[in-house]
C-alpha cells in the first residue's frame, strides 16, 4: 500500500460527506476540482469524502456514481492525480473506491513537497471515542444523522457541546483546548493536537487532519511545525494549498461563482 | 503535550550513534540531518544505507534484545528522537501509523534481501538442494522461551 508520495502542488480538503442528507457538497466539490485542474494542482480528499453513515442507499448511489464519474473524467482528461485517504464515514467503501481506477486510496500520506515533509491523515484514529468504542460511535453517528435530518440545527448544538467539553471542562482539569494560531484562535480538541505533536516530532513540517470539523492552524514542536485542520463542508469548507513545500489554509468560497 | 519521555539528542557530523556489537535498548527516528549505516565484513567497513529525515533505525536491537548489527554515525549535524524498548508500545498507542510504517519498512527489507539472495544463488549457481543444505547448517532464529 502506498503511503509515500512526492507532489510539488497539491490541494487537500476533507469531510465533504457526499451522500449525506444534510451536506450538499457535490457541486462545490466539482468546482473545487475545476479549480485544481485550472491551476495545475493534484488533489487529496482527506477522508469522509463520501458518507455512508448519514444516507440512504438510493441517495448515495445517485450522488456518488455521478461524482465518481466526474472524478474519473478529471483524472483522465486533466491528468489530475487524486489521493483519497480513508476516514471513518467511508471506511467500508475502501474496496469499492479502490476499483474506481483514478483514485489512489491511501491509509495516510507521507508527502514530500519541496524540502518539506507533510503528513496527511483523516485523524479519526486519534478520536478517543472512536478508538475505544468504534461500534458505539458508528451507531451514535447514525442516530445523530437521523436527528439532524429531523432537526438540522442539532448539528450546531453538537459542535457547541464539543467546544464546551474541551474548553471549559478542559480548563477545570487544567487542559486548555485553545491554541494560538496565525488564522484564528483554533479551538481544536486536545487529542488531535497531541497526535499531531507526536507526528511532528517524527520529522514532519506539517500535519493535516480533517475529522474534527474544526478548521484552523496550531503551531507544533516548538514552532518547528504546524497542524492544519480543513474543517468540513457541513459549515464553511477550508482547504490546504501545498505549493513547493509551502502550506497555507484557505477558505473555499461557498457562495461565490466558484463556490458550492 | 508530546511524550515527555521521548528523548531528543543532537550529534555533530561524524559522531557515533552506536557501534556494531554493542548492547542497545533504543531505536532512533531522524528528526533532522542524516545517519550513515555501516557494517564490518571480513575486516572491511561496508556501507549499508543512509538514513534521512523521518526514517528510523536501530529497531532490530530493540525488538530482539540482541547486540547492534551495524554501526551508525551522524553524517551531518543531526537531531534524533530516541525511543527505549518500553516506550515503543506507548509510542505505537499514541501514533499507530508508526507501527504501520515500521512493518512496511521491515517488509521492504525482506523483499530486498530475497532479491539479493536470488541474485547470489544465480551468480553462485546454487541449486535448490545446495541452498537447503546451507540452510540446514545455519540455525533459524527461534522465539526465546524462558
Amino acid at each position: 500500500m502506498i503511503v509515500d508520495a512526492y507532489e510539488e502542488r497539491l490541494l487537500v480538503t476533507s469531510d465533504s460527506h457526499l451522500g449525506s442528507f444534510f451536506c450538499d457538497a457535490r457541486q462545490g466539490m466539482i468546482r473545487f476540482f475545476e479549480y485544481a485542474c485550472t491551476n495545475q494542482y493534484n488533489v487529496c480528499i482527506n477522508g469522509d469524502g463520501i458518507d455512508v453513515l448519514h444516507t440512504s442507499l438510493p441517495k448515495i448511489v445517485r450522488e456518488t456514481a455521478n461524482f465518481l464519474r466526474e472524478f474519473r473524467q478529471f483524472a483522465q482528461e486533466a491528468k489530475v492525480t487524486i489521493y483519497y485517504t480513508i476516514g471513518n464515514h467511508d471506511i467500508i467503501l475502501e474496496h469499492y473506491l479502490a476499483d474506481w481506477g483514478p483514485l489512489r486510496l491511501v491509509p495516510f500520506l507521507n508527502l514530500t513537497s519541496g524540502e518539506k515533509r507533510i503528513r496527511i491523515e483523516h485523524g479519526h484514529l486519534y478520536d478517543p471515542f472512536f478508538s475505544r468504542h468504534p461500534d458505539m460511535q458508528d451507531a451514535l453517528t447514525r442516530f445523530g444523522g437521523m436527528i439532524c435530518r429531523i432537526y438540522p440545527p442539532w448539528y450546531n448544538w453538537y459542535k457547541l457541546y464539543g467546544v464546551l467539553k474541551y474548553q471549559y471542562l478542559g480548563k477545570l482539569i487544567g487542559k486548555d483546548g485553545q491554541h494560538s494560531t496565525g488564522l484564528t484562535q483554533h479551538n481544536e480538541n486536545p487529542p488531535y493536537i497531541e497526535a499531531a505533536e507526536e507526528l511532528a516530532r517524527r520529522g514532519f513540517d506539517a500535519v493535516i487532519f480533517g475529522h474534527s470539523h474544526n478548521p484552523g492552524i496550531t503551531p507544533l514542536n516548538g514552532n518547528r511545525a504546524k497542524y492544519f485542520n480543513t474543517g468540513s463542508w457541513f459549515d464553511q469548507p477550508y482547504f490546504v494549498e501545498i505549493n513547493h513545500g509551502e502550506t497555507s489554509l484557505k477558505p473555499w468560497p461557498v457562495n461565490s461563482s466558484t463556490g458550492g | 503535550m508530546a511524550s515527555p519521555f521521548l528523548d531528543e539528542r543532537t550529534y555533530k557530523s561524524g559522531d557515533l550513534v552506536f557501534t556494531e556489537g554493542e548492547k542497545g535498548a533504543e531505536m532512533f527516528i531522524v528528526q533532522e540531518g542524516k545517519v550513515i549505516v555501516t557494517r564490518q565484513v571480513a575486516g572491511t567497513e561496508v556501507f549499508l544505507a543512509t538514513v534521512g529525515r523521518g526514517d528510523f533505525f536501530g529497531e532490530m536491537a530493540v525488538l530482539e534484545s540482541l547486540p547492534r548489527s551495524a554501526t551508525c554515525r551522524a553524517l551531518d549535524d543531526t537531531r534524533l528522537l530516541a525511543i527505549r524498548t518500553g516506550e515503543l508500545l506507548m509510542k505505537i498507542r499514541r501514533d499507530p501509523t508508526f507501527a504501520f510504517e515500521m512493518l512496511q519498512h521491515m517488509s521492504r527489507r525482506i523483499r530486498y534481501l530475497d532479491d539479493q539472495l536470488a541474485l547470489i544463488m544465480e551468480s553462485e549457481k546454487l541449486s535448490r538442494e545446495e541452498l537447503d543444505r546451507l540452510r540446514a547448517t545455519s540455525e533459524y532464529p527461534q522465539k526465546d522461551h524462558p
